[in-house]
């Protein structure tokens, strides 16, 4: 298992599997990628391997004859390219190529289909724990509602009856917004392309659900937004991650109160976003494991054990990090740290 | 129903009886207040527990208050405390339950607390003024 020198790969293609291969790759210490190639310079792997730091070239026989290539990886679907490279190939390189690296690319297709699964799973099973902040968060306008239309059925001042009716208006809207932003929120993870994300709408966007789960009673809210930050990446999954994050704060200083801090820095082309809080924080030797799969510290039936293994699972897909620092009855901060996204949009090199 | 020969005078007022609203959301006091108001109750308001017990322990409240209703999701002391609170100290005081969760463990658990009504948001005004003239009469029995 433990290499001490990455085996160097080159990607050949970079449509959707070759971009794929690329992402799921470029995730693993012990490969390097010296190079992806593809005919068509717009192709989607060259402009994710562009923003990567990984060489781009047209130059197949340069690539895979020059850099001490151990490993070819041939996902163009292209049969001219096998003969060339049956042909071509150094002695020290091994081919992946034609139904091998077709296997693969389905391989990948259907762990990211149980990726999003999973991620969906987690997201369900979140949300049973809303049922209390939705009910109250229902019920209380509901019960502005009849009561004021109890009392405009008898209510004879014409001003009070408009003064109430607009009370009733307002309640309406404040409860169909909680239906609205639930529904938005629980739907699977949208498929789309990455965009830009504004970071400082989503914190406030999350902030808003994690409402739902936890109660925000006590806890004083601390915002450091840098205006203008902004991330790659799908928006649903983003606003999963912070929920997960904020809901995390906001459980760990669920005895004593506290401050949840969101802030939000763009420096030297990268966003760092920090999630803080002042609550119980985590031991030290937990801390390592605090990511993996069915952790979980909270009372059974009360945590899927899958929050933190999704939002680093989505993090590490949007080629971002995340750090973690936390004392024992002093609090946690979690940062993020993303590569900064071009307003503009990217595409030309 | 609500009528009840131990009324006192409020500015002046004919006065029913005096009920506390424990609440943290101000729309839930007006309404719950203005659908009292109308059967003759005088309403105090305090907005989470630590402020009920300061209604409550304050001046000639700790006397003259009748009954108490009380929400549960608060911030500071929340209603579960509060209201274990209110029932060891002051016994004789009535106490409502008037919640947005409807949770039946947290209900069974305020009824063996002596809890008179559990009631669920949206409540209809007849409905909880009943729960208050029945929570009067409790008050009224306390008093023999």
């Amino acid at each position: 298992m433990e290499h001490s020198d990455p085996t160097k790969v080159a990607i050949l293609g970079a449509g959707r599997g070759g971009r794929a291969l690329l992402d799921l790759l470029h995730q693993i210490p012990s490969i390097e990628i010296v190079g992806i190639t593809d005919r068509d310079p717009a192709a989607p792997g060259l402009q994710r391997a562009r923003t990567l730091h990984i060489p781009v070239t047209t130059n197949v026989p340069d690539l895979i004859g020059n850099h001490g290539v151990q490993l070819i990886m041939d996902v163009t679907g292209n049969p001219e390219m096998e003969t060339y490279l049956k042909a071509h190939k150094p002695p020290t390189a091994d081919i992946l190529s034609g139904s091998a690296s077709r296997l693969l690319w389905k391989l990948i297709q259907h762990e990211s289909k149980l990726e999003a699964e999973l991620l969906q799973a987690e997201k369900l099973a979140g949300i049973g724990s809303f049922a209390a902040g939705i009910a109250h968060d229902i019920n209380n306008p509901l019960q502005l509602i009849l009561g004021l239309a109890e009392n405009l059925a008898e209510e004879r001042d014409v001003a009070a009856v408009h003064e109430q009716a607009l009370d009733i208006i307002e309640a309406v809207k404040r409860t169909s917004a909680i239906c609205r932003d639930l529904t938005r929120y629980s739907r699977r993870a949208s498929p789309h392309e990455d965009v830009s994300v504004s970071i400082n709408a989503k914190l406030d966007e999350a902030l808003k659900i994690a409402r739902y789960a936890s109660s925000f009673h006590d806890i004083e809210m601390l915002k450091q937004y840098q205006p203008g930050a902004a991330v790659k990446g799908n928006p649903d999954e983003l606003l999963h991650v912070f929920v997960n994050l904020i809901t995390n704060a906001v459980h760990a200083m669920e005895q004593a109160g506290g401050t949840l801090t969101l802030e939000t820095r763009v420096l030297g082309g990268q966003v760092d976003i920090r999630i803080s809080d002042t609550g119980c924080g985590i031991a030290p030797e937990k801390i390592p494991e605090i990511f993996e799969p069915f952790f979980t510290t909270k009372a059974p039936g009360k945590g899927t054990g899958l929050g933190l293994y999704n939002v680093n699972t989505i993090v590490s897909k949007m080629h971002g990090q995340i750090t973690v620092e936390s004392k024992v009855d002093q609090g946690s901060t979690f940062t993020l740290t993303f590569p900064h996204a071009q307003p503009a949009g990217e595409g030309s090199p | 129903m609500s009528d009840f020969n131990s009324g006192f005078f409020v500015g002046g007022e004919a006065c029913n009886g005096r009920v506390l609203v424990v609440d943290d959301e101000p729309d839930i006091r007006k309404v719950v207040k203005m659908t009292l108001q109308k059967a003759g109750y005088a309403v105090l308001e305090a907005e989470n527990g630590e402020k009920a017990i300061e209604v409550i322990n304050s001046g000639e409240n700790r006397l003259m208050l009748d009954v108490m209703i009380c929400d549960i999701r608060m911030p500071k002391v929340n209603g579960a405390e509060a209201i274990a609170y209110f029932r060891s100290n002051y016994p004789h005081v009535p106490l409502i339950v008037l919640t947005g969760f409807p949770d039946t463990d947290m209900a069974t658990s305020f009824l063996r607390q002596g809890v008179v009504d559990y009631l669920v948001k949206p409540v209809e005004g007849e409905k909880l003024r009943s729960a208050v003239a029945r929570a009067m009469e409790q008050r009224e029995l306390a008093r023999l």
